[in-house]
């Protein structure tokens, strides 16, 4: 599948968007990744291939420059931007409502994704502060990958759904001049 | 002002000027090495991977990015070190358990403990290897050479290009709205409600630029064909090809090798 020039530069412009969000966080020290917000943003506009493309070379790119183990968890860069642009093509981001409900379903599917990984191969805890609550979870007998599964999909959940409204607030604020440029976008408007 | 610049970009890249051979080496070859390093990572026991994870920083220190890998090491491996002794080593129903200075610890999950750490020890350090002594641009030239479609190039060009630029935009953007009053060490409403204030001049101001970027680079006819060549791509050799084949082939033996392991 070949982009064209404009979704080449959108995507590369959402890739740098993801990053550099994640330092807005950090600076507000809020407990969220919210890195994702570029990655919706090629989704609902350019369809799910370019957004996971934008989610794979997040990681990829994030991994390169500044924290190699953000390499690992480029599958679950690669749904967020798949299912974000299927919603999309479903009509999903024409609403807040149904907006939020995207949220929530990128969330459940991303943690899906995101437990082999934190459990295989980095044994169930990553360093970060859902540790507390896995290791909470653990303490009071629960099983690993339970444990792991729902102090992930309770962070998630908050990241995720922030992630969407933002990306659609920003999305309905866009010149017609602009979005008219991408095709794909005229599934979420209406 | 450009040097300056130049200055700030590098400083957001972990990549460590040097001259020794593992920065001669074509990036290729350093890529297939982390590929190969990644599978090793987890079909080797954990005693092959703490190896790994020594070389490769010892390779690393030498190359001259010992600093760098200090840092990461210790930031990495420290809050997981923590993190895995508190959920394996005590709160997991491991077996063979024992008392230590008045804890209730499990030796199976105190191994678990090591063969995990050994393992992100060595993706780290092979990865950092990799980083600390690859430029991005040298990267490129070397996919470019190899006939890597110009769009792939582009693509992982442009953003590290953009890094900089942005993140000088997105501190302007933080000044002016404190400047107008934005509370950052609010509580934690407070900073919610901030967050677009910060976020929604920057993302608008980069989807702004698009159309311009496009036209450039539809000017240039940078998907033109026949593709341009690479004047001054990285040095390669037979031998470094041989090696890269070498570490394709090992890659499926060592996979084949942990299966018939377990």
């Amino acid at each position: 599948m070949k982009l064209d020039t404009r979704t080449l530069v959108l995507m590369a412009v959402a890739i740098v968007i993801n990053i550099v969000v994640g330092q807005i966080a950090v600076w507000l020290k809020l407990p969220i990744y919210i890195d994702a917000i570029g990655t919706v943003l090629v989704a609902v506009l350019a369809g799910p291939f370019a957004g996971a493309l934008t989610g794979l070379l997040t990681n990829v790119i994030w991994g390169l420059i500044l924290d190699p183990g953000a390499l690992w968890f480029f599958p679950v860069s690669v749904v967020i931007g798949l299912v974000a642009g299927g919603l999309a093509r479903a009509g999903w981001f024409r609403a807040i409502p149904l907006t939020v409900l995207a949220g929530v379903v990128i969330a459940v599917l991303s943690t899906i994704v995101a437990i082999p990984i934190i459990v295989y191969v980095y044994g169930g805890v990553t360093g970060a502060g859902t540790d507390f609550l896995t290791a909470y979870m653990v303490g009071i007998g629960n099983k690993l990958i339970e444990s792991v599964g729902i102090a992930n999909l309770l962070q998630n959940l908050g990241d995720k759904v922030l992630t969407v409204l933002v990306a659609w607030a920003i999305i309905k604020r866009l010149p017609s001049r602009f979005t008219s440029g991408f095709p794909f976008f005229r599934y979420s408007q209406g | 002002m450009a040097a300056a610049k130049d200055k700030d970009r590098e400083k957001t890249l972990l990549y460590v000027p040097g001259e020794g051979w593992l920065h001669r080496l074509n990036p290729l070859t350093r890529l297939t090495g982390l590929g190969l390093v990644a599978v090793a990572a987890f079909a080797l026991p954990p005693a092959a991977t703490i190896v790994i994870a020594l070389v490769a920083t010892l390779m690393g220190t030498v190359a001259g990015a010992g600093a760098v890998f200090l840092r990461r090491l210790t930031l990495t491996l420290g809050p997981l070190a923590l993190a895995l002794f508190v959920v394996h080593g005590m709160l997991m129903d491991h077996p063979n358990r024992f008392g230590f200075l008045g804890l209730d610890l499990s030796h199976d999950g105190l191994m678990y403990m090591v063969k995990i750490l050994g393992r992100i020890a060595a993706l780290l350090s092979g990865s950092l290897v990799f980083v600390t002594t690859t430029h991005p641009s040298a990267l490129l030239k070397a996919l470019d050479s190899h006939g890597f479609p110009p769009g792939v190039s582009y693509l992982i060009a442009s953003p590290l290009l953009l890094l900089e630029p942005f993140t000088q935009r997105a501190r302007a953007i933080r000044e002016a709205q404190m400047a107008r009053g934005l509370d950052l060490e609010g509580s934690f409403f407070a900073r919610i409600r901030a967050f677009p204030a910060l976020l929604l001049p920057l993302v608008t101001l980069a989807l702004a630029d698009i159309d311009h970027r496009a036209q450039v680079l539809d000017g240039r006819g940078f998907r033109a064909r026949p593709r341009r060549t690479v004047l001054d791509a990285p040095k390669d050799s037979p031998r470094q090809r041989l090696a890269r084949r070498v570490m394709l082939g090992l890659a499926p033996l060592l996979i084949v090798g942990a299966f018939f392991w377990h």
